[in-house]
């Protein structure tokens, strides 16, 4: 089965290098996003697998069969590598019905008239649009626009699916919607998704594996909680979370135990949960996550000043001052906050990630305590 | 990277069709533009059979005589240069200024007032541009000649028994009347699109903070739009400048000489070279006027761009003045597209010339047989076997050249707008404008020159009517070629992705997919071609052969001989085909030649 793996590809647009020198496997039946901010080459890779861009170098294989090779000179036309492609405004046919878009493909592949109606009634009735099978695409909403778009690349049954920013241009409630409904597709139609986006709320939510790009770089490839839960570097860390993980600066205070310096007055113990190499007087970046800085009264870490509180029922979001670190934190519960109060902050939950000033790279996880 | 990655690059390249159309493209287009014009400026300084005599040196020598005689030959060159070369840039420019003014105001009422008859005033309004561009220089002549210069008085005269001083009827003023009415419509179609295409709410929000009328024109609509004003000013005069028919027909019976018609002469008779430098200082400010032209639009963009839409603006209520401004422009929309061809048919059923009483009204020009005392037994037009042949030319060159302008400048727009920003691309992109530059006479005396002779696997095609197509489809590929990139930039590369990535081939995407959902721009880039080759004399003039001829070929040889019935009855056949074409087209697809020139 579909098994989409990439070796060494690398794409230039003149000088410019939109991806470079990028590895990865795309398992068969997975939901893996390519996660990134604009520009970081995530959907010229996408375009790149589907064969509507020509890598400059590398070789691409969908199920163990070579579609593209720079070095022996393969390069498979997109329809040839039975994938389907959802695209971010939908590139619905102004000129054809509804019916006509889904059907379109199909008479392109010689299908029998009724094979081919059959096949459109269903994938309408699957997609709930059955009624605006004689619509033009101006004369459907969105959402609708959407689900036509997706019924015509479902139309011939393709094993794998990709998708570029397909869920942008809609409003918050569909894309909710939509989101739910693409989870729903990718079990039923029993095959892989890679998806596009910039949405790093969407990515986490939704795939098996993210890919998270920057610059043309890859900077992790790992199921989502584990880039929440241990992010490579810090720009991974940084990307995936909202609220956005705190990353506070210090440095190594002393070898063993290892102690870190915050601020003047804030130092901790970090607890390694692996053997990890640091020196003292290394630069390093401590990463929070803000569910895991709890307020409390007793027992505190650190003290801290309450400067916001932004209550929406099921949680608050706090801003804090902890010796002019800003910091945010997350309370679970409908409690609201004094706007100015000093507070003690407790590190005592959760795992925390350590990362080096210099390279920014992960270099291990640990607890905290006060030193 | 390994020679083998290398080749299988070329490979890949290959593979794609819109790299194939602009390799392909870039090799036939360098060589009919290119090479055209290294034989212009190898032309300058050659010795021509003609002037071996004065020249003195063997024919094929290289010389600079034709350098010096223009330019630095004190009476001669002032004569033959100078003189004309100040008259085309005065003549251009003050008719560009009559142009803007007349087109812009047109546009202005059409688009921000509550003027009567819209619809009629911008169908008619384009009316005098689709026309052949000596119609209204023909249609003045009919009015207001004189008999000083000889030959019988104009309709003026004769009703109202004035004679027209010399300067009204001939020469510059006339001139730059007819001009600037004929590309009015011009201005009219580029102006009325910028202001269409302006969002109102940087008016409306003007007048929220309680500017009147006038402050808004003049603090926000005008600096606005003047960047796009200038840029139709630079478009208009490069058109003006090349062109030839109107001070032909108007500032030959004084011997006010332009350089086109300088250059008709010198081309056509012992000093060719003159010519080809002529040719060259035209190509010259062309290029000029395009690279200002692309320096300001580039330098401006951030603010003339298309930003929303103005469906909404609170039009400018005319009051009491509506009633009448809607009839005074519709007058002069009546005096300059329908007049003339009230002119046409006048003429063209009178027998002796000048006289308008209704015993001298006769059929003799359109249905005679011919009268030995009348122009040496013509036969009327309708039943004039050269009429018939020119007429069938006429079409049948209008339509070759349209396929083929069209459909290449479809292509062509498809290609450069797949690769844009790619050298490739803008090398191609440039090529298929560069012919609008150059002066139609001197591209098709250079075509002459080139394809007398056989050019390697290309036979020779003096006379050929192949010959006439080539230039004609080059000449006019440069309008087809923006019709196509418009209509392809508005179109997104997902929609033939789509197409694409389910296995629709080349062919039937383009044919399935990206034309018929840009339909309506795609023809105007045939009708375009079709309307301007059905009125075009200069490019051809010096190209026909008798078996060759076509109808603006020949309504010039009438009207040479003073055979002023059967050019004026030519003249209002090629009106009513080149509208009547324009309409159906217009009706049946939606296509208009708005649309082609409508967003540079």
């Amino acid at each position: 089965m579909p098994r989409i793996e990439l070796k060494h590809i690398t794409k230039k647009f003149g000088k410019f290098v939109a991806v470079d020198d990028l590895n990865m496997v795309i398992e068969d039946r997975s939901f893996v996003t390519l996660l990134g901010p604009s520009g970081c080459g995530k959907t010229t890779t996408l375009r790149m697998i589907a064969g509507l861009e020509t890598p400059t170098e590398g070789i691409i294989t969908i199920n163990d069969k070579v579609v593209f090779s720079s070095e022996d000179g393969i390069d498979v036309p997109p329809d040839k590598r039975d994938v389907g492609f959802l695209f971010q405004n939908y590139a619905l046919w102004p000129h054809m019905t509804v019916y006509k878009n889904i059907a379109f493909g199909l008479e392109n592949l010689k299908w029998s008239k009724e094979a081919i109606k059959t096949r459109v009634e269903e994938l309408l009735a699957m997609l709930k649009i059955s009624e605006f099978a004689g619509r033009y695409p101006s004369e459907l909403s969105g959402g609708q626009q959407q689900r036509v778009a997706i019924a015509r690349t479902l139309a011939t049954g393709p094993k794998v699916l990709f998708m570029d920013e397909p869920l942008s241009n809609l409003d918050a409630k569909l894309r909710m919607e939509m989101r739910s409904e693409l989870k729903r597709l990718h079990r039923e139609t029993d095959s892989t998704f890679v998806y596009v986006t910039h949405d790093q709320l969407e990515a986490m939510t939704l795939s098996s594996m993210v890919c998270l790009m920057k610059n043309g770089y890859m900077q992790q490839y790992a199921p989502p909680l584990e880039v929440y839960r241990k992010p490579a570097n810090t720009f991974t860390a940084d990307f995936v979370g909202s609220p956005n993980i705190n990353l506070v600066d210090g440095v190594v205070d002393q070898e063993k135990p290892i102690v870190l310096k915050l601020t003047n007055t804030v130092r901790l113990v970090f607890q390694p949960k692996t053997n990890i190499a640091v020196r003292q007087g290394q630069a390093i970046v401590l990463g929070l996550r803000p569910e895991h800085i709890a307020v409390t009264q007793m027992k505190a870490d650190a003290e801290a000043e309450v400067l916001s509180s932004l209550p929406s029922g099921m949680e608050t979001i706090i801003a804090l001052s902890m010796d002019d670190i800003r910091l945010h934190s997350v309370v679970f519960g409908d409690i609201d906050f004094e706007v100015g109060k000093s507070v003690g902050l407790s590190f005592g939950h959760g795992v925390f990630n350590l990362f080096d000033k210099e390279s920014g790279k992960n270099v291990g996880q640990g607890t905290l305590f006060r030193a | 990277m390994s020679a083998k990655s290398k080749l299988n690059q070329i490979k890949a390249f290959f593979k794609k069709p819109h790299n194939i159309i602009l390799v392909v493209l870039l090799v036939v287009l360098g060589y009919l533009t290119l090479v055209p014009l290294l034989t212009i400026i190898l032309d300058t300084v050659t010795v021509h059979s003609s002037e071996a005599r004065f020249v003195k040196k063997p024919v094929g020598s290289l010389t600079l005589y034709h350098w010096t005689k223009m330019f630095a030959s004190g009476i001669t060159s002032q004569k033959t240069f100078y003189e004309p070369f100040v008259n085309t840039m005065v003549v251009a420019f003050l008719s560009c200024v009559l142009a803007i003014i007349i087109g812009g105001f047109f546009a202005w009422t059409v688009t921000r007032t509550n003027i009567r008859a819209k619809a009629f005033i911008s169908t008619v309004f384009v009316f005098p541009y689709i026309m052949p561009a000596w119609t209204l220089a023909m249609a003045w002549l009919n009015f207001f000649r004189n008999s000083r210069i000889g030959g019988a008085p104009g309709l003026f005269t004769v009703f109202t028994g004035l004679e027209t001083p010399n300067w009204f009827a001939y020469g510059l003023f006339p001139i730059v009347v007819v001009q600037g009415l004929h590309y009015a419509p011009f201005a009219y179609i580029l102006i009325g699109g910028i202001l269409r295409n302006m969002d109102a709410n940087l008016e409306e929000a003007a007048m929220l903070l309680h500017a009147n009328r006038m402050q808004i024109m003049m603090k926000v609509t005008l600096p606005i739009v003047r960047p796009a004003l200038l840029s139709t000013f630079l478009l208009v005069f490069s058109s003006t400048m090349s062109a030839f028919a109107v001070p032909a027909f108007l500032g030959s019976p004084v011997r006010y000489q332009v350089l086109t018609t300088q250059m008709y002469r010198t081309l056509n008779g012992m000093n060719p070279g003159y010519g080809y430098i002529m040719a060259l200082v035209m190509i010259v400010i062309g290029v000029g006027i395009l690279m200002l032209n692309q320096w300001i639009t580039g330098r401006r963009k951030s603010y003339t761009t298309i930003t929303g839409k103005s469906s909404n603006i609170s039009l400018f209520n005319l009051r009491k003045a509506r009633t009448p401004l809607t009839v005074i422009l519709i007058t002069i929309l009546m005096m300059i597209a329908i007049l003339p061809l009230v002119s046409f048919a006048i003429e063209s059923f009178i027998m002796a010339p000048g006289d308008y009483s209704f015993s001298n009204f006769t059929s003799e020009f359109w249905i005679g047989k011919g009268r030995a005392d009348i122009a040496n037994s013509e036969p009327g037009i309708l039943r004039n076997p050269s009429i018939w042949l020119g007429l069938t030319n006429s079409l049948k060159l209008s339509i070759i050249i349209s396929l083929i302008a069209g459909t290449v400048g479809m292509l062509s727009g498809y290609a450069i707008a797949k690769r844009r920003g790619s050298k490739l691309s803008t090398w191609v992109n440039n090529l298929t404008f560069f012919p609008y530059l150059m002066p139609s006479m001197a591209f098709g005396a250079i075509f002459l020159s080139m394809f007398a002779v056989r050019r390697g696997l290309i036979p020779a095609m003096y006379g050929s009517f192949w010959l006439l197509v080539i230039v004609g489809a080059v000449k006019y590929l440069p309008f087809a070629s923006r019709s196509g990139i418009n209509a392809m930039l508005q179109l997104s590369g997902e929609i033939e992705e789509a197409g694409t990535i389910m296995g629709v081939g080349w062919f039937k995407r383009m044919t399935r997919i990206i034309f018929p959902i840009q339909k309506t721009t795609f023809i105007s880039g045939y009708l375009l071609p079709f309307i301007s080759c059905m009125r075009e004399l200069s490019l051809f003039i010096l190209l026909v052969s008798p078996s060759t001829r076509i109808l603006t070929t020949l309504l010039f040889q009438y009207n040479e001989k003073g055979w002023n019935q059967y050019a004026n009855a030519i003249n209002l056949m090629i009106v009513v085909i080149v509208v009547g074409f324009n309409l159906l087209i217009n009706k049946l697809t939606g296509a208009s030649i708005d649309k082609g020139i409508g967003n540079n």
